[in-house]
């Protein structure tokens, strides 16, 4: 498996993205949903004054939040709505291919599986990143704007954190999508495993440090400055590289046994 | 005078929503007039995409190509 060639099937997927316009809208769809997170918390006094039902001269305070929690806020909107719309927009990454023949056009010349695997796989991964970072940077921005400044570091830090376990949902939907002929039904069980796993860390957040999903709540920590490295932060990153490189070459061994439709 | 600015600030905070959202707009229309065959009547999805703010040309996008 050369890097040349990797680099050829990378950029198909690229143009693929480009032609199907994912390149386009999936970051702009993230800019939004970054920016308006801010804005409503900005304005929502405004908003329930206007739109609420409150009796005459009822008075609410509310507590201004503090940019990091502003920013903790996006990355919840990026977790649930971000999840959503990347997992429908790639279930049928190798589904979808196998379906139409295309992988076989593609597997028939001297290419493997893993290194076809892989093609989809940092495409995706490119797509995401980059939206991820352009919708937090706006977030970011807008938060600058009308809070307050949050420093560079912790900013960066959930990022990463937050981009981990993106990136491990969507190899969960990369292997979905080779292991079953539907695509929703790929897009589903893994959105499922998110849930699943969200789910137990919620209910009992000391066994399941270890867990992927416990990244979020780092992520959170991070962003609002009360993080230290514990045991479990060590434990979860290694267990989540683990587990996407295990989803990978899951996906590349269920494609050996099935290249195409028989 | 007062108010015309906090206006004015507020047109300003507001315009890269509005763009964005009528740039998903336009690439979903255009989209959905040239794509030989939509999932669902195409009359349909043009007026999803002109009505429904934001999710309507995101749901274009995710369901309403038929993959060649």
């Amino acid at each position: 498996m050369s890097a040349v060639k990797l680099m050829t099937l990378v950029r198909k997927e690229w143009l693929e993205q480009l032609r199907s316009f994912k390149l386009i809208w999936i970051p702009l769809v993230f800019a939004l949903l970054g920016i308006m997170q801010p804005l409503t918390n900005y304005y929502m006094p405004v908003i329930i004054e206007k739109a609420g039902n409150m009796p005459e001269g009822a008075v609410i305070e509310m507590p201004v939040p503090s940019g990091a929690e502003v920013l903790a806020g996006t990355l919840s909107q990026f977790g649930m709505i971000g999840l959503l719309i990347l997992a429908l927009a790639f279930m049928g990454a190798v589904s979808g291919d196998r379906n139409s023949g295309a992988a076989s056009l593609v597997l028939v010349k001297p290419v493997s599986f893993l290194s076809f695997i892989l093609s989809k796989w940092l495409g995706m991964m490119t797509l995401l990143w980059g939206a991820l970072l352009i919708g937090y940077a706006a977030s970011w921005y807008y938060t600058w704007l009308l809070f307050e400044t949050v420093d560079f570091a912790p900013f960066l830090l959930s990022y990463v954190l937050y981009g981990l376990w993106f990136t491990f949902i969507l190899t969960a939907v990369l292997l979905f999508s080779t292991l079953l002929r539907s695509a929703a039904g790929a897009a589903f069980s893994a959105l499922g495993l998110a849930l699943l796993l969200t789910a137990l860390s919620g209910i009992a957040p000391k066994y399941m440090g270890w867990s992927p999903s416990s990244l979020t709540g780092f992520a959170y920590e991070a962003v609002q400055g009360g993080f230290d490295a514990s045991a479990s932060f060590g434990w979860s990153i290694g267990v989540t590289i683990l587990l996407i490189a295990a989803g990978i070459a899951g996906s590349s061994a269920l494609l050996r046994r099935q290249p195409a439709l028989d | 005078m007062n108010e015309t600015l906090e206006l004015n600030k507020l047109i300003g905070i507001l315009a890269p929503v509005l763009i964005i959202q009528f740039i998903l707009m336009i690439i979903a229309l255009v989209q959905c007039i040239k794509a030989e065959e939509t999932r669902g009547p195409k009359v349909m999805w043009v007026l999803i995409i002109l009505f429904v703010n934001l999710l309507g040309p995101v749901a274009f996008f995710l369901f309403g190509r038929r993959k060649v």
